[in-house]
């Protein structure tokens, strides 16, 4: 082992990538339990696949893709393609882990970002669809704006915080299941009949597993086991819990009871927000992004079912929103008190902080909006989008994979 | 910001006192119709 390796920060790193892994399957239990028990398998399915697919598509182009040697400050070359020259010893980003290490770190999170948006499909989407849907916006929209920021692309030259990938993550992510609902459109019944989740206890602990997971995700991407991630790990579980708290309070407030569906969606809010900023604000910081999440995030989703826009399972008022707050959160509350590594935000003197953020956040909106646009088309003419009515009807679990959830 | 900290939590506390505490009234005089019976 070179000497330079830390055997500590790499046991963390790799504990990390374990974590973050098991946050895609937890989320198929979060989608899943929200879903119409006719579609509960092809939601599971969803995430399952993609933990598949994209696991073999990150080693295969996906992370030289991403952070292969830059090229205009766009995309990273293919030096790194099929994993060559990424080995056991240190790499560019990370001089204390394998490279391999920090390579399959990353590749749980570009596993997870394309499972967020299939809860926008969820309950009509042809599985071939959605198959190629993944596999063309992991290569054109993840891969891509990873690189921006994380792989020494523009944004990450600009100045750009997001520890842990409030833009990278949770805005692409979020804004391509609003594109997603739209162009698909609302499912058969939408608006006429209730289209209530079937297991309130599956989604509940798929949100807590996700908590758990998101430990990982933002202390891990301190890439090193120290003060840095004692940090994050604090302000995630506070922020989480904060905005579980406001959104159970606001739902109570508005409709008169304290939901517990709510409570989950709100702690996920929370993990969302907190996520660019983790790496970057002190506790107190987290109680007012955890806050904010809650607020927001609800009041997103009040007003996309106001324009009935069917995001089968909130997943732009979640992440979309929650992400955007998040990285605009850390252009205000950041501070190299916490990371000497960082910039001060708008409180501590920097409000050009916040404008880098914003610019961020609008180039990641913009981008992944007009690619999701465009994959989601050509898809739908060359294979077709929806499933047709009447497998609508008959649910997915039958009609796309002729199995069945539950035999009672 | 500690301050800002403490108020919106203090902000929740309050909210919960005087949230209501009623429950589903639907469901609620549905089951006492039935242990009536």
């Amino acid at each position: 082992m070179p000497n330079n390796i830390s055997a500590g920060d790499t046991a963390w790193l790799l504990a990390s990538a374990a974590l973050v892994m098991l946050m895609t399957p937890a989320l198929g239990f979060f989608y899943g339990g929200l879903v119409r028990r006719k579609n509960v398998l092809a939601t599971i399915m969803h995430s399952f696949f993609i933990l598949c697919l994209i696991s073999v598509q990150w080693v295969l182009w996906g992370y030289t893709l991403a952070f292969g040697p830059d090229h205009g400050g766009i995309i990273g070359g293919l030096d790194w393609l099929a994993l060559r020259g990424v080995g056991q010893d240190p790499g560019p980003y990370a001089p204390t882990v394998p490279h391999e290490a920090y390579m399959v770190f990353q590749m749980m999170f570009a596993v997870i970002t394309p499972a967020l948006i299939t809860g926008a499909f969820a309950e009509r989407k042809r599985f071939k669809a959605f198959v190629i849907f993944t596999l063309l916006w992991a290569t054109f929209v993840y891969d891509p704006i990873a690189h921006w920021v994380w792989g020494g692309g523009w944004l990450g030259q600009l100045g750009a915080l997001d520890f842990a990938g409030g833009t990278v993550v949770h805005i692409t992510s979020g804004v391509s299941a609003l594109v997603a609902a739209l162009v698909l459109g609302r499912r058969v019944g939408y608006g006429r009949e209730a289209l209530e989740p079937h297991d309130a206890t599956m989604t509940v602990l798929g949100a807590s597993l996700l908590w758990f997971g998101w430990f990982g995700f933002n202390a891990g991407s301190a890439i090193s086991a120290g003060g840095l991630a004692a940090n994050a790990f604090v302000v995630t579980n506070t922020a989480a819990a904060m905005a579980a708290l406001t959104w159970m309070t606001v739902s109570w407030l508005h409709k008169g009871a304290p939901s517990v569906l709510g409570a989950a969606a709100g702690a996920v809010a929370g993990l969302v927000a907190i996520t660019p900023a983790s790496g970057y604000v002190d506790v107190s910081a987290s109680i007012l992004i955890g806050l904010g999440a809650g607020v927001f995030c609800y009041t997103a989703i009040q007003l996309t079912k106001r324009l009935k826009v069917d995001d089968a399972l909130d997943v732009f008022g979640v992440h979309g929103i929650g992400g955007a707050w998040g990285a605009l959160a850390t252009g205000i509350f950041a501070t190299v008190a916490i990371n000497s590594g960082a910039k001060d935000g708008l409180i501590y003197g920097n409000p050009g902080q916040l404008g880098i953020q914003a610019i961020a956040v609008a180039a990641s909106i913009i981008y992944s909006a007009v690619m999701t646009f465009v994959i989601l088309k050509l898809i739908d003419v060359f294979v077709g989008l929806r499933v047709p009515e009447s497998e609508e009807v008959l649910g997915l679990d039958a009609s796309q994979h002729r199995e069945a959830a539950y035999q009672i | 910001m500690e301050i800002l900290a403490f108020v919106s939590f203090a902000v929740l506390v309050v909210a919960w006192l005087v949230a209501p505490s009623r429950g589903n009234v639907a469901v609620v005089s549905h089951a006492e119709d039935r242990k009536a019976a």
